[in-house]
């Protein structure tokens, strides 16, 4: 009892928060000589190892180079930079600020240049890989973009792979993904907007939307939660997800989390918003309803027909990931007369010495499934043998043939994993897989009955769910009958014409009426 | 708050005190396939229970032991034996896989209605397994007679009753609702599949028996056995259960041998046939027609007939037409003069097409039925002859 008072007493003691620098806008430049603002520099940054800070003179006056090594194209920075600066001129002298902004257009026009005049700006200009360049006796700083643009270069993605359709993905750079949607929507209205989170990483957060066609509410109601975020660190767009979500105790993912370009650049282009992070290839799409965790950009670049079917089939894969091993369950313990007699006197044979009951049964195999695959995930490339190995030899064949589990156990355990793994966006099949759990413990209780309590509760919470005001099952439930075109079946792309009804876009229809394609008329007949 | 207090309790109380509450682990229990009962010794039945060694029926596992455990318990209510066979059965029996009730002849003939009650009541057993009569013995010593494929009797006969009467039509194809149909509807009395041991019925309950080539024993479908009320009356033969199915038109397929010229036959394989009954009062004597109308091919002649001309066809008909007229009137002839039994149901033919009149013989309408004018008219059509059209009979040097 004392024990748990003193760790209330704990949660209640307030932390001494760290003070706000922020509020002092420093001195300015002017009044400091170089030698003081290298100092002040120096301490800010703690005389880190990549700063340097070199002085020059050039244009007949005093200046300051400051610039992180790491952070900086040094082979730009010693070619153009440098060398344009270097060259003695007398035609202009520095005294004014208008001398400094003509020097800069003479010189860097076209290359991006800032001027900046407060503390905090240079020290936020030199983290994002700017070089900064401070003339005696000036107020304002020259800042210039030198960022050094390594990054990993486009690959495939290695989720959501497709077999027909574009390879390549997004990358950690935030830059470079804003390029691969404009490449794919060379459209003026394509517009992104930048917000800087996370009070110590300062990441690029970027949201981009088509003007005029998406909803501004949604737009704003973005704007507003991403305003909100107090927190210091974003690494991942997982964390602004989190975040952002209108709920967070649920297991369903409420926003689209994607790697490929060409998907969120459709989705764009219904009229949803995406939500860039820098330094993570996965781009957040919101609003985010059900249907899409199980509709691919590769639905459209085949046969209507052939992408309706696999479409089908992904909705049944999540059902039979869903509820197999709890009916599994609940036959064998409750429900023996719902299964033909061969078939259950076949069970019965293969379970006769199983030393367990069919629930225990069911959660030993699927938690050493999960075991697995968590240890398929995380174990360094070059061990990946061994699990496999182990995992199919040792666990499968060995448990069923020494009498532990029976052979039909994993059967069930088999094609509930793979039926898994169709779920096109890993974070949504996770949900199945939590919930797969509890349903094998209530069906172990209650039976059938009980997995049918489970299920009207995972649709009546589906339900309650919103994604940035947008019901979760629409447009299943509000039933839209045009959407339907695109929820269980894909229609032929000439007669999708409408987007999303539920996000209430500005420009409802994507493309006039044209009917489908025909052959031109045979000889000798009338056209219509 | 309260308020919603309240309505959470009453919720989990909803969800969790209903639910499936016979948890039954594969583990722990038999499944019982088969039921046989026969007239007890000093109570009122012998309850015989199948219960199946799945482990033997499926290849992989089996080791050549006996397939199933056959245990007999005496006592005056089935509802009660079903449970008291647990005397010498280790594990729970479910009855929801029952698939074979095997009345014994002698408890047949007493009446059977009081334990149907509870096969229809009981919440475990279906009501659509197949029920039979022993005929010359009892139902346990069926029960216990193994065989090569199904190994288990009650298996056996009801993969075999069904195939015979899709493919011939010996089996009435009587279940348990059909039975109890039979008992409250007016105008027609129940009719069961019979089957006895052929061989050595000692021989029957060993493995060594599904081990044969020819079994020493074997439960072979044998005739029909028709009722009276719920008193077994008496038995027709094969041919006459065919019969009683077309009358019922439940024939899907069947094979009749027709005599084409002296000491030669013809078989013909019949596969598209409807029966329609037509039945009233007229003067206090019933009338019935039954029109059969079939189709059918030649399936082997004795006869040098040139099936290349389309009279032969017809005529050929026509020989055939006549001799399922008489098969079938012979039958219903038969039960009309030994049984007085309307196993046929005319009478709910005659209620359901001259209500007035039937009303007033509802209660003596067997009698009626003893007596009445029956005219069987059939039309066969013969469509093919197999792959030939002509024999080779003919070119036989």
């Amino acid at each position: 009892m004392s024990i748990l008072k003193s760790l209330l007493k704990m949660r209640k003691k307030e932390y001494p928060v760290q003070p706000q620098e922020a509020a002092e806008t420093g001195p300015d430049l002017k009044s400091m000589s170089l030698e003081q603002l290298k100092k002040r520099i120096n301490a800010e940054f703690g005389s880190t190892v990549d700063l340097s800070m070199d002085e020059l003179k050039t244009e007949g006056k005093d200046a300051l180079l400051i610039y992180l090594k790491t952070m900086i194209d040094t082979k730009l920075l010693k070619e153009t930079i440098l060398q344009s600066l270097s060259v003695k001129e007398d035609g202009i002298e520095l005294t004014t600020e208008d001398d400094l902004k003509s020097l800069c257009k003479e010189k860097f026009g076209g290359a991006g240049y800032q001027l900046v005049e407060s503390f905090d700006d240079i020290i936020t200009a030199l983290l994002y890989g700017n070089i900064i360049i401070i003339f005696k006796d000036m107020e304002k700083a020259l800042s210039l973009s030198m960022d050094s643009g390594e990054d990993r270069s486009i690959t495939e993605p290695s989720t959501q792979t497709v077999i027909r359709g574009p390879k390549d993905g997004f990358v950690e750079s935030i830059s470079t993904n804003v390029r691969l949607l404009r490449k794919r929507i060379k459209n003026k209205h394509l517009r992104f907007e930048k917000f800087i989170i996370g009070s110590e990483t300062n990441t690029s957060v970027y949201i981009g939307y088509m003007k005029g066609i998406s909803n501004e509410k949604i737009v704003q109601e973005v704007r507003k939660r991403l305003g909100q975020i107090k927190v210091n660190a974003i690494f991942e767009s997982g964390n602004i997800e989190e975040l952002i979500a209108d709920k967070s105790a649920t297991p369903f993912p409420l926003a689209l989390n994607t790697e490929r370009p060409d998907s969120v650049a459709s989705n764009l282009l219904e009229g949803k918003i995406a939500i860039l992070v820098d330094g993570t290839p996965f781009v957040l799409v919101v609003p985010a309803v059900l249907v899409d965790f199980f509709s691919i950009a590769e639905d459209y670049y085949q046969n209507f027909m052939m992408g309706s079917f696999l479409r089908m089939i992904r909705y049944l894969s999540f059902m039979i990931a869903l509820i197999t091993p709890s009916l599994y369950v609940g036959i064998l313990t409750f429900h023996h007369e719902l299964l033909p007699t061969p078939l259950l006197l076949g069970i019965i044979a293969q379970r006769e010495g199983v030393p367990f009951p069919a629930v225990i049964e069911v959660l030993l195999m699927e938690v050493t499934f999960e075991i697995l695959r968590e240890a398929g995930v995380r174990m360094p490339r070059a061990v990946g043998q061994t699990v496999s190995i182990v995992g199919a030899l040792v666990i499968g064949q060995a448990a069923a043939e020494a009498g532990i589990i029976s052979n039909i156990m994993v059967i069930i355990v088999a094609i509930t994993a793979i039926a898994n793994f169709v779920s096109p966006t890993y974070s949504f099949a996770a949900a199945a897989r939590l919930l797969r759990f509890l349903l094998i413990i209530v069906s172990a209780f209650l039976g059938l009955y009980g997995v049918l309590i489970v299920l009207v509760f995972i649709v009546a919470h589906l339900s309650s769910l919103r994604s940035f005001g947008v019901p979760y099952l629409s447009p299943v439930a509000p039933f839209i009958i045009e959407q339907q075109k695109d929820v269980f079946f894909r229609f032929p792309i000439w007669s999708m014409r409408k987007r999303p009804a539920y996000l209430k876009s500005q420009n409802p229809e994507k493309f006039p009426k044209t009917g489908s394609p025909s052959p031109p008329p045979m000889e000798g007949e009338q056209s219509n | 708050m309260r308020k919603h207090g309240v309505m959470f309790a009453a919720f989990l109380t909803a969800i969790l005190l209903s639910g499936c509450w016979d948890q039954r682990e594969l583990g722990e229990i038999t499944v019982v396939t088969g039921m046989a009962v026969d007239k007890g010794e000093d109570d009122k039945y012998t309850l015989t229970v199948e219960g199946i060694n799945a482990t033997e029926l499926n290849n992989r596992t089996a080791s050549g032991n006996a397939p199933s455990i056959v245990y007999s318990a005496e006592g005056n209510s089935l509802a009660e034996l079903t449970y008291r066979v647990n005397e010498g059965i280790s594990r729970h029996l479910i009855y929801s896989h029952m698939r074979t009730l095997i009345i014994g002849e002698e408890l047949a003939k007493e009446g059977i209605i009081d334990f149907i009650d509870f096969l229809e009541r009981n919440r475990e057993i279906r009501d659509d397994f197949n029920i039979l009569i022993a005929r010359g013995g009892k139902g346990s010593d069926v029960l216990k007679v193994t065989y090569q494929f199904q190994k288990s009797t009650s298996l056996k006969l009801h993969t075999q009753l069904d195939t015979m009467m899709k493919d011939w039509g010996g089996d009435p194809g009587v279940r348990m609702n059909d039975v109890i149909t039979a008992w409250t509807a007016p105008g027609r009395q129940p009719v069961m599949a019979a089957v006895s041991i052929k061989g050595d019925p000692e021989a029957g309950p060993s493995a060594e028996n599904m081990m044969k080539v020819t079994p020493d024993a074997l439960v072979i479908l044998d005739s029909l056995a028709i009722f009276k009320g719920d008193k077994l009356e008496g038995f027709l033969t094969l041919e006459d259960s065919r019969n009683y199915l077309w009358i019922q038109n439940k024939i899907n397929k069947t094979s009749i041998t027709v005599k084409c010229s002296e000491s030669q036959y013809m078989g013909l394989r019949v596969y598209d046939t409807r029966t329609k009954i037509k039945g009233k009062l007229e003067n206090g004597k019933a009338k019935i027609n039954i029109k059969i109308r079939a189709e059918a091919y030649i399936d082997g002649t004795h006869c040098n007939d040139q099936f290349d001309k389309a009279k032969t066809y017809k005529e050929s008909g026509e020989t055939a037409q006549k001799q399922i007229n008489e098969m079938v009137t012979k039958t219903i002839e038969k039960v009309q003069e030994e049984y007085g039994t309307d196993i046929f149901g005319f009478g709910e033919v005659v209620m359901r097409q001259d209500y007035q009149n039937f009303k007033k013989v509802k209660k003596s309408w067997d009698e009626k039925f003893a007596e009445a004018d029956i005219n069987v008219d059939t039309t066969l059509i013969i469509r093919r002859t197999g792959i030939r059209t002509k024999s080779f009979l003919n070119e036989v040097k």
